[in-house]
C-alpha cells in the first residue's frame, strides 16, 4: 500500500520534471528547427516544428552575405581576452588578497567587493562609453575587454580567494625560504595549483563575454564590422531588412548558441559550481 | 614568527616589506580600474544630473530642472518604473516557488534527478539578448509557433496577436524572464536545500510528520537565511531587466511595455526617436539609483527575521 502510494508519487514527480524538460529545450530546439528552413516558410508556415526541407544552404547564406563571420570572430576575439584577462585579474588578486599582509587589505577587498550593491547595469553604459572615450578606446571591442577584466567581477574575486586560501601556506613557506618573492610565487607555484580555479573562472567570463548585450553594443554601435555575434543577430533583426532575412537571422542565432551548447554539454559541472559559488558566499 | 624574526634579524624585515609592496602592486592595477569603472560613472552620473548637457558644448548648471521636469512632465519615466516593478512582482511570483518545487523535487533521491538538475539549468547559459529575440519569434502572431500550437489544441481559432496590447506583451515578457531564471535559482535552492542535515527529517519521522508538515516546519526555516539572499539577488537582478526587453518587444506596443533600463538607456543614447539630455537622463538615472537602493534597504529590514532564523 504504501509503496503503491510513493510509486504515485514517484511518477507524479517525474511528469513534472519531464514537462520541465521540454519547457527548457522546447525554445532553443525551435530555433535550431527554424534555422533549417527557407525564409518563405518562416515566414508563411509557422505551424510546423520541422521544416518541409532541411535548407542548410542559410548557415553558408549567413556566414557570407550577412557577415556572420565577422561577427564570429569578434565574439571569439572578444571572449578570449576577457577569459585571458579574467584569468589573470582573479587569480593575481585572489592570491594577493590571501596571502599579502599589507595595510588596509581587508578594507580594499571589502571596498570592492561593495560594487555589487552599487553596480547600476545600464544606468553607467554612457559614463563608461565616455570614459572610454578618453583614451581613444570607445569604437573598438578592446574597451569592452578593458572594462570587463580590470571592472573586476566580485563572483570571480570571491571564488579565487577563497580558492588560493584553501591551499595549504607550507608550499609558499618553503618557496620564500628558497628565495622566492611574493610574485615568484605566484607565478611558480599558486598560479600552477589553481587549475581547478582557472577553469571555473574561465567557463563563467567566457559565458558573459559571449552573451553580453548591451556593453559591447554601445561600444560597437557605429560600426558593424566590429560587432560580436549577439549584438550583429540584433542589429539584423532591427535594421530594415528583417522580413527578407528572418531565416539568416536564425541561422545566425544557432551559429551563436552552438559553441555555448557544446561548452556546457561538457562543462556543466563546473558551470553550475561556477555559478552558484558567488551566490552561497555572498 | 617570532623566532624568525630573532634569527633572521634585518634581512628578513626587510623581505616582508617589500613583499608586502609587492601584494599591494598586483591589486593596484584592478584597484585603478575598479574605481573608474565603478565609482568614476556614479560621480559621473551625480556632476551631470544638474545640468542641461547633451553631449555637445558646454554643461549648464540648471539646478533640479531636471527632476522638476521629470516629476511633472515625465509620466513615461514613472510608467516605466512601475512596468518595472509589476513586471519583476509578477514574474517573481511564478519563478520563486515554481523553482523551490523543482529543487524539491530535485532533492529526493530518484533516479535520474542528475539529469534533470543539468537540462533545467541550460537556459541560464544563453544570452538573455537572445532569450528576447527567441521568445518574440515563439511569440509571433502570424507565423509563431505558440499560436499554430494553440491552433492545433483547437483552444484558439483565430492566430492572437501577442504583442498589441500591453498586458499581452508584458506577459510575454513574464514568460521570457521566468524561463531565463528558474534553472538558475532551483540550482540556489538545491544547494540550500542540500545543506539541511538529514538527521532533522528522521527525527521529524519518528515523532509521525509527513511531507507538507516537513517541508513548512523544517524544510523552509532552515533554508530561510539563503532563501533571503537568493530572494534578493532574484529581485534586484529582475528591477534592473535590459537586454531581454529590448531584443523582445523593444518598448512596443507604443513604448508601454519599456522598463526603466530601456527607458533611461534610450534617453541616453536618443534612440527610438529620444533627444540625446545627458544631464536629463543622469537625472533619471539617480532616481533610479536611489530607487534600487531603497528597495534593497526595505528589503533587508522586511526580511532581517529570516536572516536570524539560522543556529
Amino acid at each position: 500500500m504504501i509503496k503503491a502510494k510513493r510509486n504515485l508519487s514517484n511518477s507524479i514527480i517525474y511528469i513534472f520534471l519531464a514537462i520541465f524538460f521540454v519547457i527548457s529545450f522546447f525554445p532553443v530546439f525551435f530555433t535550431f528547427m527554424s534555422s533549417f528552413k527557407s525564409n518563405m516558410e518562416v515566414l508563411t508556415t509557422g505551424n510546423t516544428l520541422f521544416p518541409k526541407h532541411f535548407v542548410f544552404e542559410n548557415y553558408k547564406k549567413a556566414w557570407e552575405l550577412a557577415d556572420f563571420s565577422t561577427y564570429t570572430k569578434n565574439s571569439v576575439f572578444l571572449s578570449f581576452f576577457c577569459v585571458i584577462g579574467s584569468i589573470l585579474s582573479s587569480t593575481i588578486c585572489g592570491y594577493a588578497f590571501s596571502r599579502g599582509k599589507f595595510k588596509g587589505k581587508e578594507l580594499i577587498f571589502y571596498f570592492m567587493i561593495s560594487s555589487m550593491f552599487v553596480s547600476l547595469g545600464t544606468l553607467t553604459l554612457y559614463p563608461l562609453l565616455m570614459i572610454m572615450k578618453f583614451v581613444n578606446l570607445n569604437k573598438s571591442l578592446w574597451g569592452v575587454i578593458i572594462i570587463r577584466v580590470f571592472g573586476m567581477n566580485v563572483t570571480n574575486l570571491f571564488i579565487a580567494r577563497g580558492f588560493v586560501t584553501s591551499i595549504p601556506t607550507e608550499i609558499d613557506e618553503a618557496a620564500k625560504i628558497d628565495g622566492c618573492s611574493f610574485f615568484g610565487i605566484y607565478r611558480r607555484i599558486i598560479f600552477p595549483l589553481c587549475k581547478p580555479l582557472v577553469g571555473t573562472v574561465a567557463i563563467l567570463s567566457f559565458r558573459s563575454s559571449w552573451n553580453d548585450y548591451m556593453l559591447p553594443m554601445v561600444f560597437t554601435m557605429t560600426d558593424p564590422k566590429r560587432m560580436p555575434l549577439v549584438v550583429g543577430i540584433m542589429h539584423l533583426k532591427s535594421s530594415g531588412s528583417t522580413a527578407s532575412a528572418w531565416n539568416l537571422m536564425l541561422a545566425g542565432t544557432a551559429i551563436s548558441l552552438i559553441p555555448m551548447i557544446i561548452i556546457y554539454i561538457v562543462f556543466n559541472r563546473l558551470f553550475i559550481s561556477g555559478m552558484t559559488a558567488g551566490a552561497v558566499k555572498g | 614568527m617570532s623566532k624568525q624574526n630573532e634569527t633572521g634579524g634585518k634581512v628578513r624585515v626587510k623581505r616582508i616589506s617589500k613583499d608586502n609592496m609587492q601584494a599591494f602592486l598586483m591589486i593596484l592595477p584592478f584597484l585603478i580600474g575598479f574605481i573608474i569603472f565603478s565609482y568614476v560613472p556614479i560621480v559621473y552620473i551625480l556632476r551631470y544630473a544638474f545640468t542641461n548637457y547633451t553631449g555637445f558644448g558646454d554643461a549648464k548648471f540648471t539646478g533640479l530642472a531636471n527632476f522638476v521636469r521629470i516629476f511633472q512632465r515625465e509620466p513615461d519615466f514613472w510608467m516605466s518604473l512601475v512596468n518595472t516593478v509589476v513586471l519583476s512582482l509578477g514574474k517573481l511570483a511564478v519563478e520563486i516557488p515554481l523553482a523551490l518545487l523543482l529543487a524539491v523535487f530535485l532533492n529526493k533521491k530518484l533516479k535520474g534527478v542528475s539529469f534533470f538538475r543539468v537540462t533545467l539549468f541550460m537556459p541560464a547559459i544563453i544570452s538573455a539578448a537572445i532569450i528576447g529575440l527567441i521568445f518574440s519569434l515563439l511569440f509571433a502572431s502570424y507565423n509563431g509557433m505558440i499560436n499554430s500550437m494553440l491552433q492545433n489544441l483547437g483552444i484558439i481559432t483565430k492566430p492572437i496577436n501577442w504583442f498589441n496590447t500591453k498586458s499581452k506583451a508584458m506577459l510575454i515578457l513574464g514568460i521570457a524572464s521566468v524561463w531565463q531564471n528558474y534553472g538558475i535559482n532551483m540550482i540556489f535552492f538545491l544547494m540550500a536545500l542540500q545543506s539541511i542535515p538529514k538527521e532533522l527529517y528522521e527525527c521529524a519521522a519518528i515523532d509521525g510528520a509527513t511531507g507538507p508538515k516537513c517541508f513548512f516546519k523544517i524544510t523552509l526555516p532552515m533554508i530561510a537565511p539563503i532563501f533571503q539572499s537568493i530572494l534578493l539577488m532574484a529581485i534586484v537582478g529582475s528591477l534592473k531587466v535590459c537586454d531581454l526587453v529590448i531584443s523582445c518587444t523593444n518598448g512596443q506596443p507604443g513604448g508601454t511595455t519599456e522598463v526603466v533600463m530601456t527607458y533611461i538607456y534610450k534617453s541616453f543614447f536618443g534612440k527610438s526617436g529620444r533627444n540625446i539630455e545627458i544631464g536629463y537622463a543622469s537625472a533619471m538615472a539617480l532616481i533610479t539609483a536611489i530607487f534600487l537602493g531603497i528597495v534593497t534597504i526595505i528589503y533587508l529590514k522586511a526580511t532581517k527575521k529570516l536572516k536570524e532564523l539560522e543556529g
